[in-house]
């Protein structure tokens, strides 16, 4: 037996596991450990989402709100100027 | 919901139809136009409009004041670059259709010199107004305006003057 052989012997041969390693299995896959540390961030990442959505629909809403506002102005600026034109010419043919 | 909803698009489409009080059948002279406009205002849309109007300026409050009791605005208006772009049955498919009893011609004039005529209509129902129509033509342009609510003659007169336009002054007199 080389020495190549010798160390991949010592590399996989069976080790028996630690004592507590059953336990730190166990406590990671129930959220124990692991996930409890992430949960903050968890909780802050989703708060952003929903301020990001938030944000988006008031900003959307505004949009549409200032679409709105500007086509009720043009149909009013459209019609006060066309009723104003039809009056003066009115008046003029009446002299 | 899900059953809701169409309901509540079919109601918002018909609402639409209803508050138009004529068919504006012109939308084939777009495509033959230089500038269009084409703006189509439920009374919701009319509302929700208003909840964004600046009560410190001058016109957009007078417009506020205009939307209460209306139930729609609509305006078609085009602008051509040669004559001859839109045909006189154009203007007689509107006008036919307000020769019925609700609708009275109140004012009109034809001008033989620039080709141009102009007629405002109004709509009664139990001796009040509840529509307006502005029908205006010139070689190069087509414009008709359809008001529909409650609109007094005091809230049409109100339109004069606003935004740029000067108050009713006839032009000068030609000698």
């Amino acid at each position: 037996m080389d020495w190549l052989e010798q160390e991949l012997k010592n590399a996989l041969e069976r080790k028996a596991p630690s004592p507590d390693f059953a336990e730190r299995v166990r406590r990671r896959t129930r959220g124990d450990g692991f996930r409890t540390a992430l949960w903050p961030q968890r909780w802050l990442a989703a708060a952003a989402a929903l301020l990001v959505l938030a944000g988006a629909g008031m900003g959307y809403r505004q949009y549409q709100g200032n679409q709105a506002r500007q086509q009720v102005m043009l149909a009013f600026r459209i019609a006060g100027a066309k009723v104003n034109h039809i009056q003066a010419q009115v008046k003029e043919r009446m002299r | 919901m899900k059953r809701a909803l169409p309901l509540l698009l079919l109601g918002s489409l018909c609402s639409g139809l209803w508050a138009q009080q004529f068919k504006l059948n012109l939308d084939h002279l777009a495509g033959k136009a230089a500038n269009v406009v084409d703006i189509s205002l439920n009374g919701p849309m009319l509302q929700f409009a208003a909840k964004f109007l600046d009560n410190k300026d001058p016109d957009q409050a007078t417009v506020k004041k205009l939307i209460n009791g209306l139930e729609g605005i609509y305006v078609k208006s085009y602008e051509f670059k040669n004559t001859g772009a839109w045909s006189p049955s154009d203007l007689d498919a509107v006008r036919n259709q307000l020769k019925g009893p609700d609708w009275m011609k109140m004012v009109g004039y034809t001008s033989s010199e620039d080709g141009e005529t102009a007629d405002i209509y109004i709509r009664t129902e139990d001796k009040k107004i509840n529509g307006i129509a502005v029908l205006v033509s010139a070689p190069k342009e087509l414009t008709v305006v359809n008001i529909a609510g409650s609109v007094d003659l005091e809230s049409l007169s109100t339109l004069g003057g606003h935004f740029g336009v000067p108050k009713l002054v006839p032009p000068p007199h030609k000698k």
